[in-house]
């Protein structure tokens, strides 16, 4: 990764994140209502985004792309697939940065950066 | 086979939703049951209403100055006349076609400007009290009387709506048209409306805003918010009708008082809607209901289910589709009962409904019962003609078996007819998404459209 694409990383996964709040949220009160138009508008737009950011080697399914809005997604099946990108990105970062001395930085080309980043949020032996 | 309860745009291929046009879309063969209050016209903040309303009144003071002056006779000649326009095709009977008053109720009506004085000097400044007055005066007679006075403007608002929307318009003789210079009635006037295509008479078309299914000022108003309050104080017992038009002749400031106080009121005043969806509580309540209910007929449950879904989803699909009619039908000995839709082409989904399958009219067979079979396809497919086109949809409990879904997809294969089902699930996202606002519930049925054209070869 380079730093215009770790910049574009956390945008995105910011954005996403938000979206997942916000949305399982209303998943809570009314699982099997639907989304609105608008709404799911912009999460399809940031799914393209984080599509491309994933490639195919960590895009969740290889068969979903975005949501149909006439398949009428509810607020339950927005909330999954936003769960299962965030999994995803979060797996490429932890494969993208580096410990040093209790502090994490993102690699570039490899090499240890000086852009930090927080822990893994699963810390596992590599 | 002719469409149900055929309307005027509908019967010309114009499919336009009630909620998006100014007029009252008139049914072919029976009245709208709607009045036009005048009083809608005095408090509207149109100018062009309260003059319109001021052109009523004046014609119809006229016919008092006729009566009080020893003309009579024109003046219950004019009266009798304006009693029915049946063109605009509003009010409460079963057909369009209406019945004037008699000589008798027309002399009633017009010696109130006799009797009482203050009319006899001021005439009306609401027309519509001679209900208060008079026995034999319902809503819908005030609306033919405003109907006919106004019939003019009527004409010019109903070419100018028909050019708008492209509603055919034919050369006719219309009848009882007033001029209002000549304060009288001309029998008949060569002018370009709209016609009914089984009877060949002039249809008018009615501003929205002016109707209401009972006038403002109404003797049962009169009774039950004023009568009974203000001058039975003392919980006197109610008088029959003759008794309380007598004492109303008697009493003009009594008349006069509950006027003003419909006057201070009159920003409670409105239009009544064509068609009043449900509430969101009664929706959910409803569909409780019906989640609750057994299949098959055990305690009439296929009644029941069939009552419910009827009310919940004319007002689930509303203003996307205007609900026309619920109807009984007999195939092979077995009674079927079925909703039926205006496909106003209001949504993407239902212009494509149209186009692909020609459907004028949207039907929707209901079925309590545990799981559909071929025979319950096949009357479905069989009811499915050239005015409902070749889309259907069974409303029933649970999903199709497979076999009767790959049933549904071979009859798309052979014969291009779509069959789709909507269940107690799919119900229950409707009315979510009616109380959500989030998504519209029609959406439910284009989705279920779509997942059955995936199913679909090719």
């Amino acid at each position: 990764m380079n730093t215009k694409e770790i910049e574009r990383f956390e945008k995105i996964a910011t954005q996403l994140d938000g979206f997942y709040e916000e949305i399982g949220n209303l998943t809570k009160k009314s699982p099997n209502d639907g989304v609105n138009k608008f709404k799911l508008k912009l999460i399809n737009k940031l799914l393209l985004e984080s599509n491309s950011i994933l490639g195919e080697r960590y895009r969740p399914f290889d068969d979903f792309v975005v949501f149909e809005e006439d398949d009428l997604p509810s607020n339950s099946d927005v909330t999954s697939i936003l769960s299962q990108y965030i999994n995803c990105l979060e797996k490429l970062r932890s494969d993208n940065i580096q410990n040093e001395y209790t502090t994490w930085y993102w690699k570039i080309d490899g090499k240890v950066s000086s852009i930090r980043t927080a822990a893994p949020k699963k810390i596992g032996k590599r | 086979m002719a469409l149900i309860r055929p309307r005027l745009t509908d019967y010309h291929g114009l499919l336009l939703a009630q909620s998006d046009i100014d007029f009252a879309i008139p049914f072919l063969d029976e009245d709208l049951p709607f009045c036009v209050d005048p009083f809608l016209l005095w408090k509207s903040p149109s100018m062009q209403d309260n003059a319109l309303h001021a052109s009523l009144l004046n014609s119809f003071n006229y016919l008092g100055y006729l009566f009080t002056k020893g003309k009579e006779d024109v003046a219950v000649s004019n009266l009798i006349r304006a009693s029915e326009c049946d063109e605009v095709g509003l009010g409460f009977s079963s057909t369009r076609k209406g019945k004037r008053i008699g000589e008798g109720s027309a002399n009633n009506i017009l010696s109130l400007f006799k009797k009482i004085p203050t009319l006899t000097e001021n005439g009306f400044s609401h027309f519509e009290t001679i209900q208060l007055y008079v026995d034999n005066v319902s809503k819908d007679r005030i609306s033919d009387i405003t109907c006919s006075y106004l019939k003019s403007f009527l004409i010019d608002y109903t070419m100018e709506q028909s050019q708008k929307y492209g509603i055919p318009l034919v050369d006719i003789s219309i009848e009882n048209v007033y001029d209002t210079r000549q304060n009288k009635f001309i029998d008949q006037e060569k002018v370009k409306l709209p016609i009914n295509p089984e009877t060949h008479a002039p249809i008018l078309l009615v501003p929205k805003r002016w109707l209401r299914k009972s006038p403002w000022i109404s003797t049962d108003n009169y009774v039950k918010d004023y009568y009974l309050e203000h001058v039975l104080k003392n919980g006197g017992i109610s008088p029959d009708r003759g008794e309380l038009l007598n004492f109303n002749r008697c009493n003009y400031g009594v008349v006069e008082e509950y006027i003003r106080i419909k006057e201070r009121t009159q920003q409670d005043c409105l239009n009544d809607p064509l068609f009043r969806a449900i509430p969101i509580l009664s929706a959910k309540k409803k569909f409780e209901l019906i989640k609750a209910l057994p299949t098959g007929k055990d305690q009439n449950a296929d009644k029941k289910y069939e009552d419910y879904v009827c009310q919940l989803m004319a007002s689930l699909l509303y203003p996307q589709l205007d609900f026309a009619q619920e109807q009984c039908r007999t195939d092979t000995g077995v009674i079927i009962r079925d909703i039926v839709f205006y496909n106003n082409k209001s949504v993407d989904f239902t212009g494509e409904l149209f186009s692909e399958y020609g459907t004028k009219q949207i039907v929707l067979e209901l079925k309590n019962v545990a799981s559909i079979s071929r025979d319950h396809i096949n009357q479905l497919n069989r009811y499915l003609n050239d005015e409902f086109g070749r889309f259907g949809v069974l409303v029933t409990r649970k999903p199709l078996p497979r076999a009767m879904f790959k049933n549904t997809v071979d009859l798309w294969s052979g014969q291009r007819r779509c069959i789709i089902a909507l269940t107690d699930d799919d119900l229950e996202v409707m009315v979510q998404l009616f109380e959500s606002k989030q998504r519209l519930p029609i959406d439910v049925l284009k989705k279920k459209y779509i997942e059955f054209k995936r199913a679909c070869p090719g």
